[in-house]
C-alpha cells in the first residue's frame, strides 16, 4: 500500500475502506510527513500508570493534542510536570489506531519555568517530608561531644573523603572513621546511598555519621535531593551531618540531617572536638583537682584547731569546777576541825600518855592531866575529895 | 577497637571526681584517695590523647567490623 492517499478508490460506497485500513494509512502518512519536532504547550490531565508510562494533553488557547511519554524516556526526569506547567516536548507525531487519535510520542520534556522540573521535584519531595514531620527542627539530635566512631558515606575517591580524613586526623585522632563508599552522582547513586544508610543502621558503636560530596552542578547533586535518600538520612540511628556541594545549594538531605555543614571539612570539624582544647580542659581539671585537695586539707587543719580550742575550753571548765569542789570540801573540813570545836569553848582532857579522857571513872582523885584548850594546854589535877 | 570506657565516660568520671573533691563533704582519707584516682585518670587520658592515631576503615558490609 502506497503512502499517497488514493481518493478515487474510496469515492464510492463499493470502494469503502475498513476503519483499520484508514487508521493504518493515516498513521503511515503522519509518520512519514511529520518529522520528530519540538512542540511547546501547557500540560493538562497528566496520568502516571503503574507501568511507568505517562499520558497527558498538551494544549494552548485554541487546540490540544494527546501525548504519551514511555517509562524508558520519562525515568530520567526528576518528576512529572504539574498540570498547567508550560513545557517544551521533543516528540514524534503518530496516530494511535485503537482510539483513532492523533498523538505525540514524547521523548524529551523540558519545563520553561525557572528551575523547571528539578525545582518541582524538589518542592514535591520537600512537601512530602514536611507532611511526615521530617523537617521539624525539634527532630534534630545533638551531636556527640567526643565521637569515637564516625561513619562517612561518600565517594571512595572523592576530595570530600580526603578532606574529612585530614580534618579528623588533625583534630581528634581518637576517632575511628568507617567509610561506606557509594556513588554520589549519576545512575545508581540513589540506590547506593540508600544501601549505605541501611548498612549504617547495622553498625554497632557508631556515634555520628557524615554524608556528602564536593560541589557540582545541580544535576550532579541530584541524588541528595532524592526523597528516598532524605528518608534514609532521617531514619539513621545516629545524628547525621550533611555536607553536600556548595553553600548555596540546599539539598533535601541537608534539610533532613541533624546538622548541615557548608563543606565536608566543616562536617568533620563539627563531628569532632579539638584535641588541643580537650587537653586544655584536662589541665583545668587538674588544677581544680589540686585546689580541691588543698582546700580540703586546709579545712581539716581548721577543724583540728577548732577542736583543740573546744577541748581546752572544756578542760578549764572542769578545772574550775574541781577548784570549787575543793574549796567547799576544805570548808567542810575546817568546820569539822577539833580546833574549831575548842574555839567554841570545848576542851579536851588527856592523860600524861596523851590518851583522851572521856568518862568520870578515868579521873581518879589526884590524877594529873593536861587540858587542851583553843590556844594551848593547861596542866590540871583532879581535886582530892 | 579498644573495649573499656569511651573517652566521654572517662572524662565524665574525672569531672565527677573533681566536683566531689570540691564539695568538701568527705573526710581527708577519702579526699586523698579521690585525688590520687583523679591524677591517675588525668594522666591516662592525656596519654590516650597524645598517642592516638586516627584509623580509617572501609566498610562494605556489617561483617567487616566483626573482626
Amino acid at each position: 500500500m502506497g503512502i499517497g492517499l488514493d481518493l478515487f478508490s474510496a469515492a464510492s460506497a463499493e470502494g469503502a475502506w475498513t476503519v483499520g485500513e484508514l487508521t493504518r494509512r493515516a498513521k503511515a502518512v503522519i509518520e512519514a510527513r511529520l518529522e520528530p519536532l519540538w512542540v511547546r504547550g501547557e500540560v493538562s490531565g497528566l496520568k502516571q500508570y503503574q507501568s511507568g508510562h505517562w499520558y497527558f494533553t498538551l494544549r494552548d488557547k485554541s487546540a490540544q493534542v494527546r501525548c504519551v511519554m514511555w517509562a524508558k524516556h520519562n525515568q530520567r526526569l526528576p518528576t512529572a510536570p504539574a498540570d498547567g506547567m508550560q513545557v517544551f516536548v521533543f516528540a514524534r507525531p503518530t496516530f494511535y489506531e485503537q482510539k483513532g487519535e492523533f498523538r505525540l510520542t514524547v521523548v524529551e520534556l523540558l519545563s520553561t519555568e525557572a528551575g523547571g522540573l528539578w525545582q518541582l521535584a524538589f518542592e514535591k519531595a520537600k512537601a512530602a517530608l514536611a507532611r511526615d514531620g521530617l523537617l521539624d527542627p525539634a527532630r534534630k539530635r545533638p551531636l556527640p561531644a567526643y565521637a569515637q566512631r564516625i561513619a562517612v558515606i561518600t565517594s571512595a575517591d572523592g576530595a570530600a573523603l580526603h578532606d574529612i580524613v585530614a580534618v579528623v586526623a588533625r583534630r581528634w585522632p581518637l576517632a575511628q572513621l568507617l567509610v561506606l563508599p557509594t556513588r554520589v552522582q549519576g545512575e545508581g547513586a540513589v540506590a547506593e546511598l540508600c544501601a549505605a544508610f541501611t548498612l549504617l543502621g547495622r553498625l554497632r558503636g557508631l556515634d555520628v555519621a557524615i554524608v556528602g560530596r564536593g560541589g557540582g552542578s545541580k544535576e550532579d547533586l541530584w541524588a541528595f535531593n532524592s526523597e528516598l535518600v532524605a528518608r534514609a538520612v532521617a531514619a539513621a540511628p545516629v545524628p547525621v551531618i550533611s555536607a553536600v556541594g556548595h553553600e548555596t545549594d540546599v539539598t533535601l538531605c541537608d534539610l533532613v540531617a541533624d546538622l548541615r555543614a557548608p563543606t565536608p571539612s566543616a562536617a568533620a570539624a563539627a563531628a569532632t572536638p579539638d584535641r588541643d582544647e580537650v587537653l586544655e580542659h584536662l589541665a583545668h581539671l587538674g588544677t581544680r583537682l589540686a585546689r580541691g585537695l588543698v582546700s580540703r586539707v586546709e579545712l581539716a587543719a581548721q577543724r583540728i584547731e577548732r577542736t583543740r580550742e573546744r577541748l581546752s575550753g572544756v578542760m578549764s571548765l572542769r578545772l574550775e569546777r574541781q577548784r570549787h569542789q575543793l574549796a567547799a570540801a576544805s570548808g567542810r573540813l575546817d568546820a569539822l576541825s577539833p580546833l574549831k570545836i575548842l574555839e567554841r569553848g570545848y576542851s579536851l582532857a588527856r592523860d600524861a600518855r596523851g590518851r583522851v579522857l572521856r568518862r568520870t571513872e578515868q579521873f581518879p582523885a589526884g590524877l594529873a592531866f593536861r587540858l587542851r584548850v583553843s590556844d594551848g594546854e593547861v596542866p590540871a589535877r583532879v581535886a582530892e575529895s | 577497637m579498644a573495649k573499656g570506657p569511651t573517652f566521654a565516660e572517662q572524662l565524665e568520671r574525672l569531672e565527677a571526681i573533681v566536683r566531689r573533691l570540691e564539695s568538701q563533704e568527705l573526710d581527708l582519707d577519702e579526699a586523698l584517695k579521690l585525688f590520687e584516682e583523679g591524677v591517675q585518670r588525668l594522666r591516662a587520658m592525656r596519654e590516650r590523647l597524645s598517642s592516638a592515631e586516627a584509623k580509617v576503615k572501609q566498610v562494605l558490609s556489617a561483617e567487616d567490623l566483626d573482626e
